[in-house]
């Protein structure tokens, strides 16, 4: 019946006590650490994509209000496209509506705006989409946007190649009638972080992917044949079956 | 179990790792992704797309490393919850989107139809695997053990003694 066990048994839950309390401790700092690491993760996030927002933008002649969009006619109805010209999506749109949409503006039914937005530039090894954007933006200056879309789309490269060089895209241009302002324009970079502005503002205005639009700022399906049906929704008129 | 442990803690760190390294080349694709379900308003949507990848690659590399092991599993957990939830909530609503999970995300394109349940199963085993290391944060070589290790257990010190 000696004492000593039961003294070592004390000494021994005394020690697994503080040793307990130290465990704690540290598994705290250890936690502080770790949430530290994850908040320092989100600020680097928010940070690259607050400095990466477009700042000092030139805005194209012929843009809208919010100076994100290209203006065609003047027509009650507002109509919206988002577009990125590497998209080959936005290129069977373009094809499919081009006829019936530049009937809807020739009878003053609509406003058309355009947004080329830059969403592919890593579907191209050379930034296809945001400087055919930047190059559209220099054709509104130069009176012939709508000219040179149709240009863009109809020499539309593959997604994941080279685009053409800006040299190309001045080309593409000039031999449809674009001015020498339009290639110094294009040289310039003028209109590079335009790009960007009109996809950031894409995004917020809860554009997703290309190609979208929106008929009196309702989304509806980009073909010829539901653009022409809401238009004619919109203006309260019967509809018309849409020309092919 | 500590071998399992760290099975399900290298696993959730690849899973984190390469989702956030898939996303963090194109912030703005990312926050569209997160527009795209429709959840949160368009701006907000987009901060949050553009934090997300940075720390889910901030959390893997806790789990790598087996840091705050039992913490950064309870995070694992509650995101896996959220992404689980939106993509239940896109399926529900008849959205037609990629999720975003492992890509930049956005809508697809007409025509093509999103497969959602796989996404789902997916993302519920990888919720046990969290759920595993919330119940069993002690791993092998993790820093964790290193830094902070368990102490002798009671029936060896009581061994030590006789």
């Amino acid at each position: 019946m000696s004492k000593r066990p039961d003294k070592r048994a004390s000494s021994r839950v005394v020690r697994e006590q503080i040793e307990r309390e130290r465990r704690r401790k540290r598994t705290a700092w250890i936690a502080i650490i770790a949430l530290g690491a994850l908040a320092i993760g989100g600020v680097v996030g928010w940070t690259i994509y607050a400095s990466n927002r477009a700042s000092g933008v030139n805005t194209p002649a012929e843009t809208n209000s919010a100076g994100n969009g290209i203006v065609t006619g003047s027509g009650p109805v507002v109509v919206e496209d988002y577009v990125d010209f590497l998209c080959p999506y936005c290129k069977v749109y373009h094809d499919d509506a081009a006829v019936n949409v530049a009937k809807l503006l020739a009878e003053n039914k609509i406003t058309l705006i355009q947004h080329p937005v830059a969403y592919l530039d890593r579907f191209s090894t050379n930034n296809y989409s945001t400087r055919a954007s930047a190059a559209s933006g220099c054709a509104a200056d130069d009176g012939h946007f709508q000219e040179y879309v149709n240009v863009l789309f109809a020499n539309q490269p593959a997604e994941g190649s080279a685009g053409p060089t800006d040299d190309q895209l001045i080309k593409l241009g000039t031999d449809n009638g674009l001015s020498e302002n339009f290639a110094r324009c294009v040289r310039d970079k003028k209109y590079v972080t335009w790009a960007k502005k009109v996809s950031d503002d894409a995004g917020e205005a809860g554009v997703t992917g290309t190609p979208t639009v929106f008929v009196n700022g309702k989304k509806v399906q980009a073909t010829a044949n539901s653009i022409v049906a809401a238009v004619n929704n919109e203006a309260g008129a019967p509809t018309a079956s849409p020309t092919n | 179990m500590r071998w399992v442990s760290l099975l399900a803690r290298l696993g959730l760190a690849a899973v984190f790792l390469t989702a956030g390294g898939l996303k963090v080349t194109d912030l703005d694709a990312s926050g569209r992704a997160v527009v795209a379900y429709e959840l949160m308003p368009p701006d907000v949507a987009m901060t949050v797309g553009a934090v997300q990848p940075l720390v889910e690659i901030a959390l893997g590399m806790l789990l790598l490393l087996g840091l705050a092991t039992r913490l950064a599993a309870c995070i694992s957990a509650a995101l896996l919850v959220v992404f689980i939830s939106g993509i239940v909530s896109a399926w529900a609503r008849g959205l037609n989107i990629d999720c975003g999970c492992f890509s930049q995300g956005g809508n697809l394109p007409a025509g093509q139809t999103p497969d959602y349940l796989p996404e789902i199963l997916r993302d519920v085993v990888f919720l046990a695997m969290a759920i595993f290391l919330i119940i069993f944060p002690a791993s092998r070589f993790s820093l964790d053990g290193w830094l902070n290790p368990e102490p002798v257990h009671r029936n060896e010190a009581e061994a030590d003694d006789e």
